[in-house]
């Protein structure tokens, strides 16, 4: 679809050309940097499983700063009276803006990543490991990604949509550490959707096809929503 | 053609646009007036298939619109009250990407662009950054996002704010242009702007339309008014003025040592020289006779206030 495409540059060049997304990637670089030797300095070598929780950690919090304006600002500025009324079906808005956020993140992923692959070339790394691994962060900070464009859509206030979705990933990423209240049925749903339960197996190496369905049908949910969202005027 | 048939639209408890109905032919020129909170707006948004009615339908020829959104959209051209515009890109570039979110075939999209360009005089600034622009230019970036499709249908809310004179007369050109070839449908508060481009004129008030008429009959009147400036002296004149039967004396105003004499006759040549022989013949000497025309911010107000003695 040409469309996609063209939505998906749209919103990559934006990120481009906003200080906003110059000063994530530039503070994420630092934070992680800082973190990753802290991890080595404790364990005198760096687990992968270590590395990728430190990134996880830190999306968490970088996440909603980037999608906040996603769908916000566009209402904000009157944009979205733009885009509703050009002949694009909504599922390509959704998909071509979500293709855009996600990219974005994955250049900030892979920056973060080539100085830590540098190290582990010399240090005969297990691959299978690194690459699940990898594969983990990547659907954990696509599933954030998803949760924040949706949040984005339920508002006018780029600020409502940042605090919306860190309450939603707090909830989804430390529910495991308050599971201990729950029993029964309600103890296995909070471990479930906890995303911690999902990503320690990529991070360890392990790929199970219950993982991969938590996230795809979690990001496929999140973007169902959020078309949902704009065809209703949900803000309005 | 565009038919909307009973068109209700409610925000919560508060109703806007209440049960209109209308009809505008291939071709025509149409103008939305009414006072600020009207409905104008909203009664775009749902022409646009942007907000869906509470109730009603809105066609374009027989295509229903809310059920066949995409297909309604491609031959509609928009220009939004805010201008929709992405302040980070640069004109062309935004244009490009109108271009593309509104099916125009991908080899026509230069061509489209430069055409859209030139016709809203944007050559100079194409390859600006939106944000930096002077707000009468953002309107013409909107403006030019509007018809980069060559709509059938165009529907501009409030298409001339922001701009100087120069400019509103080339909007005005462009706008006359596709008079007979596209269906045009804009707002305005500035009447005197559109007078000579819409052929017809609804005026809404509260969330109906109260009147809905061609221009020229809006500019016809059963009685014309005249001004006309004599030299005399008032006193002589007033006596003078009691032997004229035919008019109706509105007002006498002296100038300098000139006398402004407005009357109001019954549509006829015959009494306009009646006038003219009856000061003759009494000596006053008639400087000028000009016929004054109420202009569309009269008849606006005319036609809003009407309502309310209703
Ligand atoms: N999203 C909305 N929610 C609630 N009320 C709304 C909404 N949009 C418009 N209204 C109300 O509908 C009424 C009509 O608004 P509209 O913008 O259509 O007026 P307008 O004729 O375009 O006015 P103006 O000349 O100032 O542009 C106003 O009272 C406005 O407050
Ligand atoms: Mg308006």
């Amino acid at each position: 679809m040409p469309k996609v495409i063209a939505i998906t540059k749209k919103e990559l060049a934006a990120y481009f050309k906003s200080p906003v997304a110059y000063i994530i990637l530039v503070v994420t670089l630092v934070i992680f940097n800082f973190l990753f030797f802290m991890i080595i300095d404790q364990n005198r070598e760096a687990t992968l499983r270590d590395v990728f929780q430190a990134m996880e950690f830190i999306f968490l919090f970088i996440v909603p700063l980037l999608t906040m304006k996603v769908f916000a600002e566009e209402k904000n500025a009157g944009t979205m009276e733009f885009l509703m009324t050009t002949p694009t079906n909504n599922n390509v808005i959704v998909f071509g803006k979500y293709l855009g956020t996600l990219l974005f993140l994955s250049v900030l992923l892979l920056i973060s990543v080539v100085y830590y692959g540098i190290i582990e070339f010399y240090a005969a790394p297990d691959w299978a490991a690194t690459l699940s691994g990898f594969l983990g962060i990547w659907l954990e900070a696509a599933l954030f990604l998803a949760i924040g464009m949706m949040t984005s859509s339920w508002t006018k206030s780029q600020v409502v949509a940042a605090i919306t979705s860190y309450v939603i990933l707090f909830f989804l990423y430390f529910s495991l550490t308050f599971v201990k209240y729950f029993t029964g049925s309600a103890e296995t749903v909070i471990k479930y959707i906890s995303t911690m339960t999902h990503s320690k197996n990529f991070f360890v190496g392990v790929i199970t096809l219950t993982d991969l369905v938590y996230y795809l049908s979690g990001i496929l949910f999140c973007l169902l929503l959020t078309r949902l969202s704009i065809e209703t005027r949900l803000w309005r | 053609m565009i038919t909307v048939k009973n068109i209700t639209k409610c925000f919560g408890s508060l109703r806007v646009l209440n049960n209109i109905s209308f009809e505008i032919g291939n071709g025509e020129i149409v103008g939305f007036l009414g006072q600020n909170g009207a409905g104008k707006t909203t009664l775009m948004r749902i022409l646009t298939s942007y907000l869906t009615p509470t109730s009603g339908d809105v066609y374009y020829d027989d295509l229903n619109i809310q059920n066949n959104s995409l297909e309604a959209r491609r031959r509609l051209g928009y220009l939004p009250e805010m201008p929709p515009l992405y302040h980070e890109m640069s004109v062309k570039s935004y244009l490009k990407f109108s271009a593309e979110l509104k099916n125009v075939p991908v080899r026509e999209i230069t061509a489209s662009v430069d055409r859209a360009l030139s016709d809203c005089r944007l050559n100079n600034v194409c390859n600006k950054r939106i944000g930096v622009l002077s707000k009468g230019y953002k309107q013409r970036v909107g403006l030019a996002q509007a018809i980069i499709n060559d709509p059938d249908i165009l529907i501009l809310d409030e298409p001339m704010s922001g701009l100087d004179p120069v400019q509103i007369l080339q909007v005005r050109t462009l706008i006359k242009n596709l008079e007979h070839k596209r269906t045009v449908i804009l707002s305005t508060h500035i009447l005197s702007e559109i007078e000579r481009i819409v052929q017809r004129v609804m005026f809404i008030k509260a969330g109906s339309v109260i009147k809905d008429t061609s221009i020229d009959s809006l500019a016809e009147t059963e009685n014309r008014t005249f001004v006309v400036k004599v030299k005399s002296d008032e006193q002589f004149l007033q006596n003078v003025l009691k032997d004229i039967t035919c008019a109706t004396l509105l007002d006498v105003k002296t100038i300098r040592d000139c006398c402004e004499v407005s009357l109001s006759v019954p549509r006829s040549e015959e009494n306009v020289n009646t006038i003219a022989a009856v000061l003759t013949e009494k000596r006053v000497s008639i400087l000028e006779i000009i016929e004054s025309r109420p202009s569309l911010e009269q008849k606006f107000i005319e036609v809003i206030s009407e309502e309310d003695h209703a």
